[in-house]
Order: structure tokens, then C-alpha cells, then sequence
């Protein structure tokens, strides 16, 4: 064969691997089930201690089941599994206030650590719950925990944590809802520079998994997602 | 007349039988698995989808009737069958079966010679390595930054666990499949395995399960990783039913080409192949196949608790139903560390087979290489537990198991010594085969040398489940491995095919790949020593760089590994036609013709040498000679001390 005819042949060869390869991955890519990104609203500024920053806003929810989550109306693989939503890729601006209210639609328990009762990042180190403003919740009553860890990093640090209280496990399901009504938390914290991190819950609600700590609590995109400071 | 050649002569005239066997190949195999897979779908879903349990217990029948259908569809079962009604297969069907003037069609039946086995072997390893491949190609994608979202979450931990899995099999058998079935036979002077029937059932067995394997992908994955940990895996989704039945059927598969391999090698040398004569890359295919036959039946039994886990609800492997996730832990490294030696022995083997010939001198120490390998085998039976020093099994045991893997070290480096010792002062002749072996030493350095840190208690825990793990046992397995398997493919592919290869696309290949490769896990280490986990979707800023040379590095591979694919099937349809032996080599195997004929040898060998006697006389007796020899004589039909052919 001659030396022009070998320098096709492994073009080709290649070309036509890559195609295969890429075509893989990217039928891989879109049928993963991975959420959309939620990212935050910016609505005018506010005032902080560290100045006059832009004000944004994100809305979450925690669901006793995948079926209010990212999962699909049929909630997906494991239908039974408790979840975050809409999504768990969640997406803020930078050097902004950001002030997240969660939903929690969930019961819940006694947490392993009590120290998660206690908001950690948040301004002033409070939360709302319901209109009331608290500096801690009852360790026995949590229902999740909102967490971003602040692993030390060349990022700048960001550790947020916020205690989820549990509803009742008695409360009836609201007018035209599957669920009780929710416990309404509100808290606010400061985003640093760009950076990506990680969040999770703390209160094992992997009920049925081993310690509590399996199944939704192990896959991402349940209990657990990512923060994308931008 | 040989003995096969009278018995050939002997036999009785053909009556014209076995029409349905000669109308079974490929197509059928296939049809006969989807067709027994829906019935076996359709009876357990209306029977046993009711309960806790249902589709675990329909998906894992409905795989049981695929590999049934399958192997039915191929013929595996035509000559039992055929036995039990009284019509044994007759001489005509023996050569059908064995593939004579059939042309391409063979390597797509259940074909008994093993040079077509040999030849299927390398096909169906070079498919396990593409879908691999592929797979590593979507992960180090998905890695080139912290957060790419790629692939999602559970997609990701799926993609990781089938790569693992699949490239765990094809590692397995890339060097004892093709190699050990198509060049051993000839390498010991045998007209076929000692089992031809066993042979061909071992492949398509294989071949049986890589559907099934490749399943779990529509199951919802295997998010275990490719060790398929329990609880994990009694929690996982019907995709860890596939990962059960893959491993059940593989450790089927691989049972029986160990069986018939060793026996093989033990009953069927040649006349005068002693085992001071007997050439080393025979102690490698021993060795490995040897390793498995107890090393897989721990791995299908972990399966089979597995199962019953899942699809009755048996709790094996629940602490809390009084079972014990270290069962399996136990059970499955029991397998796993001596499998490692299973992947890289004989491939490391047929690199020091590989040797002696480009250096033109003897394998330097063939005795310690002879000891070493039997001292690696003995050892590798006894680390298991080194990879669950921080599980909490048993850390009393920790520091044994230390020393014992420390121990190991000791054969190993021999191993390399008897390379080096053959290479010293050799005239090398630098081939794509010797560079494999260059490339070998120089990767199996850095994975050996890593290996020793994490055999240590201390640094294991703090390496343990990271990405410097993941790079050390890719410098063995790949590293050493698949370099050593491609290392013999250059060197036997004029044999195997008749053509030679490519050398230049071999030598891009080659470079690519090698320097592709340590960029690729160098990056790997360094992010792992920082703290990186393995198994993980997400990381954190800091090993960002880390993960993109990382990237760059697998591209690299990939481009290499499609110029190498490109140069063998180029090489295979066009490439210059091989001499009987290019390489001047002293092994039986070139003292065959190309192409090869049916039975090998017209006349069978008479060793009087060890093969590696470069500036020597011939190590075979000329054919005139060898009918002198009386059926039935000793070995050693040549009065000749053994010390003389000792290397060492």
C-alpha cells in the first residue's frame, strides 16, 4: 500500500471512530436523566454589610417522593425515593445576596449530627420558617437540610446550611394536593466570587438503605445536587 | 503416519448427516436467544411478576433464556444431543465442525479448531475493547471539567460501571484467548486442544454474555462500579441483574478454557518437550488459566448469593436480615486479586516469550522465571484483603495481608529481571514487539512501584477509593496488560494472519497510545494523591487541570487505539504476505506454513532442545528422524541431560 493510501485509510479509520465514540455520547448525553439548571432571578439590589449587591431569588421544594421532583410525572426509576425540585443543579450570581425559600413538604426525624440544626452562613445567622424568624430548630424534628459545603478549595468559601423543620407525620394532604402544606423556609446568604461546589442533605432520609444513608441519599440529583456560583 | 493421521484414515465412510448442524451459525444463535428470551419474558412476567421481587426474578429468566437460546441457536448442544439419541457425530461432521473448506463462514459457526477459536477470541476481545473504549471516551468527556453535566448523575455511575466490567473481561481474555488457543496448541508441537468441542463452547459462551453485559445499560445500569459491592448492588436497579448473569456465564466460560488449556499444555506437548524445553509463554497461559479455574467460581458464587438476594429476598449480603455485605467483599477479592495476575501474567509472558527472539539470546533465567511465575500464583491466592484494609474486616489480618502483598513484589521483580537480564547485552533488533516490551517495563515499573503504597496500611488509608488508585491498576492492567497483548499481536500477526502489519500506522499507534497513556494517568495520580475520589460525577475546583490533561491524555489513546484498529484490519486484508517465520524465531509455531493447515503439523514434532537456542542447532528433530521414534515412547526421546537446555 502505498504511504498515501495508509494516511487515508487512518483518516478515515479516525473520522469514522470519532463519529462512533461522539454519536455514543452524545445519545448518552441526552437520554441521561440529569435536570435542568434552575438559575436564580435578580430582582434590583439590597443593601448588605458588604455593600449594595444585586438581589436574586431561588425557589425549591423537598417532596416525600420523586413524583414533585425532577424525575418525570411518573417519578422516574425509583418513584419512592424523596427528592429536592424542580431540579438539583442550581445556578446563582456572583458577589450578589441571594435568598432561597424551600418548600418542605416532607416528615422527618432526629438528625445523626445536631449540629445541622443550626444555621451556619446565613445572614445573620437565622432562618425564616413560616414568617417566624429562628437561630435554631429542634435537632428531633428536622426533616432536611439544606447543606453547601465549603470544602477548603482555591474557590472562594461558601458553607450554607439551613435545618428543613419535618411535618407532621399525622398532617392531612392539602386541598387539591398530594402532600400536607409545606413548612415555608426563607433564609439569605452572600455569594463570593465564581466557583462550583457541592450540596447535600444531612438528615439520612434514605429510608429502606442502610443507615438511612443509601439510595436517594447516594444519587446525586435526589438529595444532592450542585451550586454553581457564576 | 502420525497417530491422528491413521485415525483420520480409519474412519468410516460419511452417510451424509447433520443437516440442522451444518445450518447453525451466527444469525441462528441470535435468533434462538430472542426467541427463548421473549418466551422465558412472557412466562415470568405472567407467573412471577407479582411480589417484591418480580422484576429482578423476570429480567434475570429472561437473561437465563436468552444464553440458553443462544447456545442452542449456535449448536453447542448438536453433538450431546445427537449422542443421547444414538447418532454420535461421524467423521464428516468432526471436520464440519472443525471448519475444513469452509472459507469466512467459520469464524461465525460453532467451530471446533482452534486456530478459528483463536482467531474469534481476537475478534470478540478487539469489540469488548471498541464498546470500552467508547465508554472511557463518554467518562473522561464528562471529567474535562468539574462540572460538565455531560452525562447525569446516574447515567455516569452506569457508563462507569459497564466500561469496568467489560474492559475487566477483555482483559481477561486477551491474551489466553486469542493467543492461548490459536498459537499454544501449534507452540507445543499439538494438532488441536485436548477438549476441540469445549473450545468453541468457551467462546460462544463469551460471546453469549456480552448481550447480556451490554443490557444493563436499558436496565437502569450497573451504579456499583464493575465490583458490584453489596448492599449496593441488593438495592441497585434490575441492571445489576445483568451484571449477575454476565459473571455467571463468564466464570462458566472461563472454567472451561481453563480446563481445557491446561489440559492441553499438561497431555499434548510434543514428543521430547520436556518442561525445561517447553517455552515459557506456555508456563504464562497455565499459570493464568490455572489462576482462574478456583479464582471465578468465588465470583459466580458472590453472584449467585447476589441473586437470590435479589429476586427471593434471601438477604445474603443485609446486615440487618442477618446477612454480611463482607461475604461479598470476600468472595469477590478472592477473585479480584488473583484475577489481576490472571490479566497481566500471560501477558507479560508473552512479552518475555517475545524477547529472546529480537535479542537473539536466551531467556535469561528461565529457571527463576519458571519459579517466579509459580511463586506469583501461589502469593496472588493470599492478598485478597488487602483491598479492604479501611472495610473493618478483620483488621487484625491487616498487617499478614501486607506482607504477604509486599511478598509478592519479590517474584514480580524477578520477572522483570529475567527481562532485562535477556535484553543486556543482546543485539536488539527494535520491532513494534520489542517495543511493546520497552513500553511494558517502563509502565509495569510505575504500576508495581504504586501497588507497594497501597499495599501498606497506613497510605491505603489514605489513597484508598481515590483517583490514585484508579491510575495504579490501569498502569497494570493497561499499562502492562494490554501492552503486553498488543505487544504479542505484533509479534504473532504474521502467523495468526498470514500477512505482516502495518509497521509504520503500528509505530503512530504505538506512540500515541504509550504517550497518551502516562499523560492520561499521571494526571489521574496527581489528582488522586490531592484527594480526588474515584466514582464521582462532580469534582471540586481543585483538580481541575489535573482532569483536563487527564482528557486530553484519553483522546490521545482513543486516536492511538484507531490507528492500530485501522492497521490491523488494513494489514489483515492487504497487508505484504508473511514468511513462515519473519522473525527468525525458534518455536514450534513458525515451523508451520502459512496459512496454517488443519492439523498443524504433518508430522508431529520430536523436541531435542529448548527453543531458545539462538546460534544453536535446530530444536526439532528433522522429519526423516522423527518416524524413527516409536508411538508410545518416553517424553524425552533424547538422551540429553536437561542442564544442558537450563538457561540459567
Amino acid at each position: 500500500m502505498s504511504v498515501r493510501q495508509v494516511v487515508m485509510g487512518v483518516a478515515a479509520t479516525v473520522i469514522g471512530g470519532g463519529l462512533v465514540v461522539s454519536l455514543t455520547g452524545a445519545i448518552l448525553s441526552r437520554t441521561s436523566a440529569q435536570s435542568k439548571p434552575l438559575h436564580a432571578t435578580v430582582k434590583g439590589t439590597a443593601p448588605t454589610a458588604e455593600g449594595t449587591l444585586p438581589h436574586a431569588f431561588l425557589d425549591l421544594s423537598t417532596y416525600p417522593d420523586s413524583m414533585g421532583g425532577p424525575h418525570g410525572g411518573d417519578g422516574g426509576t425509583h418513584p419512592d425515593w424523596v427528592t429536592y425540585g424542580p431540579t438539583t443543579d442550581l445556578r446563582v450570581p456572583a458577589h450578589s445576596l441571594v435568598t432561597m425559600t424551600i418548600k418542605q413538604y416532607d416528615t422527618g426525624g432526629s438528625l445523626n449530627n445536631p449540629y445541622f440544626a443550626v444555621p451556619y452562613g446565613t445572614v445573620g445567622g437565622t432562618v425564616t420558617v413560616d414568617g417566624k424568624t429562628v437561630s435554631t430548630v429542634d435537632p428531633d424534628g428536622v426533616g432536611h437540610t439544606f447543606t453547601i459545603h465549603g470544602a477548603p478549595t482555591n474557590q472562594d468559601p461558601l458553607f450554607v446550611s439551613v435545618p428543613l423543620p419535618a411535618v407532621s407525620d399525622d398532617a392531612e394532604p392539602a386541598p387539591n394536593s398530594d402532600y400536607p402544606p409545606p413548612h415555608v423556609v426563607t433564609f439569605s446568604f452572600i455569594t463570593g466570587g465564581k466557583g462550583e461546589y457541592v450540596w447535600n442533605c444531612e438528615y439520612p432520609c434514605g429510608d429502606g438503605y442502610y443507615a438511612r444513608f443509601g439510595g436517594p441519599m447516594a444519587t446525586r440529583g435526589y438529595m444532592s445536587g450542585t451550586f454553581t456560583v457564576e | 503416519m502420525s497417530e491422528a493421521m491413521v485415525e483420520f484414515a480409519a474412519a468410516p465412510p460419511s452417510t451424509g448427516g447433520g443437516g440442522l448442524l451444518r445450518r447453525l451459525n451466527l444469525l441462528t444463535a441470535v435468533a434462538g436467544g430472542v426467541l427463548f428470551a421473549a418466551i422465558g419474558w412472557y412466562i415470568s412476567h405472567r407467573i412471577m411478576q407479582l411480589g417484591d421481587f418480580g422484576s429482578d426474578r423476570v429480567v434475570t429468566i429472561t437473561l437465563i433464556c436468552w444464553a440458553l437460546g443462544f447456545m442452542v441457536g449456535i449448536g453447542a448442544f448438536a453433538g450431546p444431543l445427537r449422542w443421547l439419541l444414538g447418532r454420535d457425530q461421524e467423521h464428516e461432521d468432526e471436520m464440519f465442525l472443525a471448519g475444513k473448506d469452509q472459507g469466512i463462514g467459520r469464524y461465525f459457526r460453532f467451530t471446533t479448531d482452534h486456530k478459528v477459536v483463536g482467531i474469534q477470541y481476537l475478534v470478540v476481545t478487539m469489540v469488548l475493547f471498541a464498546v470500552g473504549g467508547t465508554l472511557a471516551m463518554t467518562i473522561r468527556t464528562n471529567l474535562i471539567t468539574p462540572n460538565s453535566g455531560f452525562l447525569g448523575p446516574q447515567t455516569y455511575n452506569a457508563v462507569v460501571g459497564i466500561h469496568g466490567l467489560v474492559m475487566i473481561i477483555a482483559t481477561i481474555v486477551m491474551v489466553t484467548g486469542p493467543f492461548g488457543n490459536f498459537i499454544m496448541p501449534i507452540m507445543i508441537g499439538a494438532r488441536d486442544m485436548a477438549f476441540p468441542r469445549l473450545n468453541a463452547l468457551s467462546l460462544w459462551l463469551l460471546v453469549a454474555a456480552v448481550p447480556i453485559l451490554l443490557s444493563a445499560a436499558f436496565l437502569g445500569g450497573i451504579p456499583t462500579g464493575w465490583t458490584g459491592y453489596a448492599p449496593l448492588a441488593d438495592q441497585a436497579p434490575p441492571g445489576m441483574d445483568a451484571y449477575t448473569m454476565t459473571i455467571i456465564v463468564f466464570a462458566m466460560s472461563s472454567a472451561i478454557a481453563g480446563v481445557n488449556i491446561t489440559t492441553t499444555a499438561l497431555t499434548m506437548r510434543a514428543r521430547g518437550m520436556t518442561w525445561s524445553r517447553t517455552p515459557i509463554f506456555v508456563y504464562g497461559v497455565v499459570a493464568s488459566v490455572g489462576l482462574a479455574i478456583p479464582a471465578f467460581p468465588m465470583f459466580m458464587s458472590a453472584e449467585v448469593l447476589l441473586g437470590m438476594d435479589r429476586s427471593f429476598g434471601a438477604q445474603f449480603y443485609v446486615a440487618a436480615g442477618g446477612g454480611s455485605p463482607w461475604l461479598y467483599t470476600n468472595l469477590f477479592w478472592l477473585m479480584g486479586h488473583p484475577e489481576v495476575y490472571v490479566i497481566v501474567l500471560p501477558a507479560v509472558i508473552a512479552l518475555m516469550e517475545i524477547t529472546p527472539v529480537f535479542t537473539r539470546k536466551p531467556l535469561f533465567g528461565f529457571n527463576v522465571a519458571v519459579l517466579s511465575i509459580v511463586g506469583i500464583v501461589g502469593l496472588s491466592v493470599m492478598v485478597w484483603a488487602h483491598h479492604m484494609f479501611t472495610t473493618g474486616w478483620a483488621p487484625d489480618l491487616n498487617g499478614s495481608f501486607m506482607l504477604t502483598t509486599e511478598l509478592i513484589s519479590i517474584p514480580t521483580g524477578l520477572l522483570f529481571l529475567v527481562i532485562i537480564g535477556t535484553i543486556w547485552r543482546g543485539r536488539v533488533w527494535t520491532t513494534l514487539p520489542m517495543m511493546a516490551v520497552y513500553a511494558m517495563l517502563w509502565n509495569f515499573i510505575i504500576g508495581g512501584v504504586t501497588g507497594i503504597y497501597l499495599s501498606d496500611v497506613p497510605a491505603d488509608y489514605a489513597l484508598h477509593g481515590s483517583m490514585f488508585v484508579t491510575a495504579h491498576f490501569h498502569y497494570t492492567l493497561m499499562g502492562a496488560g494490554l501492552t503486553g497483548a498488543i505487544g504479542a499481536l505484533f509479534y504473532w500477526f504474521p502467523k495468526m494472519t498470514g500477512r505482516m502489519i502495518n509497521k509504520r500506522a503500528g509505530l503512530v499507534s504505538f506512540w500515541l497510545v504509550q504517550i497518551g497513556f502516562n499523560v492520561t494517568f499521571m494526571g489521574m495520580f496527581a489528582v488522586g494523591l490531592a484527594g480526588q475520589p474515584r466514582r464521582v460525577v462532580h469534582y471540586d475546583h481543585l483538580f481541575a487541570v489535573g482532569n483536563f490533561v487527564s482528557t486530553m491524555g484519553a483522546y490521545c489513546i482513543g486516536v492511538g487505539m484507531l490507528i492500530l484498529l485501522y492497521a490491523v484490519v488494513s494489514s489483515w486484508r492487504h497487508g505484504a504476505v508473511a514468511p513462515a517465520n519473519p522473525w527468525g524465531a525458534k518455536t514450534l509455531e513458525w515451523a508451520v506454513p502459512n496459512p496454517i493447515p488443519l492439523e498443524n503439523f504433518e508430522v508431529l514434532p520430536v523436541v531435542i532442545s529448548d527453543p531458545y537456542g539462538y546460534g544453536e542447532g535446530d530444536p526439532v528433530l528433522p522429519p526423516t528422524q522423527r518416524e524413527l521414534v516409536p508411538v508410545g515412547a518416553p517424553r524425552d526421546p533424547v538422551a540429553e541431560d536437561d542442564t544442558e537446555t537450563s538457561q540459567s
